[in-house]
């Protein structure tokens, strides 16, 4: 279960871009998960939906891309929401 | 905030981040290979199953080799102290990292991990991960080879079942083939083709840490390890990422 481990650093990237964009809000989390990541994207879901509550990403979907033969595990693109 | 009326509206803007979610464990890592290359220390990330015969291949090492290089451990374990006081008992140093409920080693943990023990004096340092054959695969420790420990126990197709940490394995030991005339149902040939189905440089290598067949060729690897290592840092050329 290194799917909650993975998402929390994930959570400590988003919210250094956060700061740095002085955001107020995540719209949208997309990353990609190559099938050699060692990542299971369902659980890396699931944590995500537990460590979303109560942060800026509260209501921003994670959208997963998956893609054949890559060992990737990336944080793509945010969508911020800034004043 | 909306400059036309004041009403609050805000924006949304794309902002590509590209960034591994292992950055941060990547640059720790990057960190202990540092440490490992300046002081000539060759360091294994030693993984496999729970009962694979991790601790007993070290034991196995330690009596090969202890009388000839320093060896150390850093031993991975949930709860207890058990796998490093067996390789104190060996001969050689060894510390525990207690992970609680993590189930594999980060490189933070054996940065941290590297305070308890005198590795500057080491030649070979052994970093026994979690029994696991998920998790650890993807945590780069500043490592310069990642080993499997498979026992023939386990059946023939776990590297097929759990094939990025075989991917990631630059050796596989087929350990306890002591075990194999009471199992007659287990084909080495079968392993080696489902090894060579899923690794990038399929290399095995069977052993035996109770009677010692193979360990000597284990050693002689360890060995290669080493020298790889040093030409490699001479030439200011990376051998593993």
């Amino acid at each position: 279960m290194h799917e909650y481990s993975l998402v929390q650093a994930m959570f400590d990237q988003i919210d250094r871009v956060t700061r740095e964009h002085h955001a107020q809000s995540i719209r949208r989390v997309r990353v990609t998960i190559g099938e050699y990541a060692g990542v299971d994207p369902e659980l890396f879901q699931t944590a995500y939906e537990v460590f979303r509550i109560n942060t800026p990403c509260a209501d921003a979907p994670l959208q997963i891309t998956r893609v054949a033969g890559s060992e990737e595990l990336l944080l793509d693109q945010l969508e911020l929401e800034v004043p | 905030m909306c400059d036309v009326c004041g009403c609050g509206d805000t924006s949304v803007v794309p902002v590509d981040v590209h960034e591994r979610i292992l950055a941060g464990n990547d640059r720790a890592a990057q960190h202990n290979r540092e440490h490992f290359r300046t002081h000539s220390l060759v360091a294994v990330n030693l993984m496999g199953a729970p009962g694979a015969g991790k601790t007993a291949v070290l034991e196995a090492t330690a009596r090969a080799l202890g009388g000839q290089a320093r060896l150390g451990v850093l031993a991975g374990d949930l709860a207890t102290d058990n796998d490093a006081a067996r390789i104190r008992r060996a001969g050689i140093v060894a510390e525990s990292i207690t992970t609680g409920t993590a189930c594999h080693l980060d490189a933070e943990m054996v940065h941290h991990g590297l305070h308890r023990l005198p590795w500057r004096d080491l030649d070979y340092l052994f970093i026994e991960n979690v029994g696991n054959l998920v998790c650890p695969a993807i945590y780069d420790l500043g490592q310069e080879a990642n080993v499997v420990a498979l026992s023939v126990t386990e059946g023939e197709d776990k590297p097929v079942k759990y094939p990025t940490i075989f991917r990631k394995a630059d050796l596989v030991l087929l350990t306890k083939i002591d075990l194999l005339p009471a199992l007659p149902e287990i084909r080495v040939r079968t392993i080696e083709e489902n090894l060579e189905a899923v690794m990038l440089r399929p290399a095995m290598l069977p052993v035996s840490a109770k009677t010692g067949d193979g360990i000597a060729q284990w050693v002689q690897w360890l060995r290669g390890v080493g020298h790889r290592r040093s030409a490699a840092c001479a030439t200011g050329a990376g051998m593993f990422p």
